[in-house]
């Protein structure tokens, strides 16, 4: 938990994966592309004395992400949400299967996303079925512009995207976090196009929509939707570590996102390992909105915003109970490993408040 | 080597017309994003380097700046022909071959689904609601309200290229106020070629949709076009720094 103003602030960070990129895994070279561009953004915002290099940033293992999220209590749970990209790694870059063997070892401390694909057809159904039955998974990362055969992406408002929604609504899968990527087939249209989301979201009114990223670099249209759509979120990946280097930036885009979506419906997320919670919570705790976007805008960035933006909002998704979490978590494994039974008893600031 | 004959274009002159060409997301100049690499001349043949900020940036895109670049250094009468590279992109070869033999988009990528203009005309129309922004904010700072605003049309405006400013007519002409010329210009120029302002007496300003404004949704148009302005700055920092990491990337590759 983080600690401001003698406040516990219980952290969800809610989108994390453990990847594998190593040369051995990768199969294509949209395999190679897709990890060097990630590594561009993961040095572009990330203080440089924390950037890491290019062969731990492949592949950085389970006791690595356990320490770097929960060392230091910089995050309290995480929300795994798989990336197959099956064409580009033999074995996927981070599949449900995958991340559940860490989320199966913490279920306290990790909520276990699956995917769905609806150019699976009906064996895609059926799969979307046994990550219910296997895992309950609570929600699915959606990755539209994911290259597969001859098809370079898919949208939400296909008509097989719409049977696999009903899927969802029918077996309780609530929150589908939508991530739009580059290049999507056709080539000719804008691959983070969010538009797909609007028809989608009007549709499945009991689904929860969160669009990661905040729709960058459609930041606009996703603000509109989502003044529409109050079953529309945006997860705060790429935006939040703006905090670091660009505070003004960030200043301005939070702005706008409270001032069109509200404080309720903005969700933190580190996309670790793009970015590391172990300094980026810190960062987007102590940013200040400047007094020019407070005025113009006429919203806070204070203490209770903060609190639902960095896990509350998440907790009501997700139905994480936050009080009986910090109880659980005064001895859980992990609380253990780290010596952290003081800080969830409430007696001691971890390490990473100083 | 570059080398100017007599009668060839200038480094200045083929610059200027690079200047003009803007990455379409971010509405700005590719020369100014520093996407411009290197620009040969010799005699009256024009090539031109780029290199965008991202291996993924969108095809669409980097084609229309490639394609745009080429008609605009061939806009120039000292130029025959040019010849454009795109380099590090996932689909350098393509677009490179492509803008160059003069193909289509279609025929450059014969799994794409038909032509860039309708994405094209989606970014001009968020380029110019990005524009609108300035232009309605010189006119706030002018005193004119959002009635005034939303009526004007742009046979109410009366260039002073003198002065560099415009004088602004309301009231049925029946008096005026003077703002610095630019923003107004630049909004006009994307409007026009949003192909809204075609009528002299048509309104001037427009919601995203390209609908006339009426008073009482005045604020919340504007406050789009600000959340326009703000997605294409925050965009552009993105950019940005990928460009700078991907440089130091390719810097330690070289070193190594």
């Amino acid at each position: 938990m983080y600690q401001q103003n003698e406040e516990d602030i219980f952290v969800i960070d809610a989108h994390v994966h453990l990847w594998d990129a190593t040369e051995e895994n990768i199969k294509h070279e949209g395999g190679e592309e897709f990890i060097q561009c990630f590594y561009d953004y993961h040095t572009t915002f990330t203080p440089e004395e924390r950037q890491w290099d290019m062969d731990e940033y492949r592949k950085y293992g389970a006791d690595r992400m356990v320490a770097d999220l929960f060392g230091d209590a910089a995050a309290d749970m995480g929300i795994f949400q798989p990336t197959y990209l099956t064409d580009f790694y033999a074995e996927g870059f981070n599949t449900t299967e995958q991340n559940a063997a860490l989320a199966t070892e913490y279920p306290e401390r990790f909520v276990l996303n699956g995917t769905f694909d609806p150019r699976d057809g009906d064996q895609g159904l059926e799969y979307l079925e046994e990550l219910h039955e296997n895992y309950e998974i609570p929600g699915v990362k959606l990755y539209t512009a994911e290259w597969r055969g001859d098809s370079k992406g898919w949208r939400l408002d296909d008509e097989e995207a719409f049977e696999f929604l009903e899927k969802c609504s029918e077996l309780g899968i609530e929150n589908i976090h939508a991530h739009k990527g580059p290049t999507i087939r056709p080539l000719n249209r804008d691959a983070f196009d969010v538009a797909d989301v609007d028809d989608a979201a009007s549709s499945f009114p009991e689904l929860n929509f969160v669009v990661e990223h905040v729709g960058l670099p459609r930041l606009d249209d996703f603000c509109w939707i989502a003044a529409q759509e109050n079953n529309v979120y945006g997860g705060l990946a790429v935006a939040a570590p703006f905090a670091q280097n660009r505070p003004g930036k960030f200043s301005e885009i939070m702005s706008e996102l409270l001032w069109w979506l509200g404080e309720e419906r903005v969700l933190f997320g580190s996309d670790y390992a793009l970015w590391n919670p172990d300094w980026l919570v810190e960062e987007v705790m102590e940013a200040e909105l400047t007094q020019e976007h407070r005025a113009e805008y006429g919203v806070e960035w204070d203490l209770e915003t903060k609190k639902k933006v960095m896990g509350e909002n998440a907790a009501d998704l997700y139905d994480i109970d936050i009080e009986a979490k910090r109880q659980a978590f005064q001895d859980d494994e992990i609380s253990q490993q780290f010596g952290l039974e003081d800080h969830y008893a409430g007696e001691e600031p971890a390490a990473a408040d100083d | 080597m570059s080398s100017q004959i007599s009668d060839g274009p200038t480094r200045a002159a083929v610059r200027d017309r690079l200047n003009r060409v803007t990455d379409p997301e971010l509405d700005c100049s590719i020369v100014a994003l520093e996407y411009v690499d290197g620009i040969e001349i010799t005699g009256h043949r024009v090539a031109v380097d780029l290199t965008l900020p991202t291996a993924w940036c969108s095809p669409a895109f980097a084609w229309m700046m490639a394609v745009d670049a080429r008609d605009e250094v061939e806009s120039l009468s000292t130029v025959e022909e040019s010849r454009i590279t795109l380099h590090e992109h996932m689909h350098e070869t393509e677009i490179t071959r492509g803008v160059n033999e003069r193909l289509s988009f279609g025929e450059a990528f014969p799994d794409a689904d038909g032509d860039v203009a309708a994405v094209r005309a989606e970014l001009d129309e968020k380029a110019r609601v990005a524009r609108q922004y300035d232009a309605v904010e010189a006119l706030l700072d002018a005193g004119l309200d959002a009635e005034a605003i939303v009526d004007l049309s742009s046979r109410d405006l009366e260039m002073d290229d003198s002065t560099n400013t415009v004088a602004v007519y309301v009231d049925d002409r029946s008096f005026a106020v003077t703002v610095p010329n630019d923003p107004i210009e630049r909004y006009l120029h994307k409007a026009r070629e949003t192909a809204l302002v075609s009528e002299p007496d048509a309104s001037l300003f427009r919601t995203p949709e390209g609908d006339p404004i009426d008073a009482e949704s005045f604020a919340l148009v504007h406050r789009r076009g600000r959340l326009t302005q703000v997605n294409m700055s925050s965009q552009g920092g993105i950019c940005d720094g990928l460009r700078e990491a991907r440089e130091r990337r390719l810097e330690g590759a070289a070193d190594d």
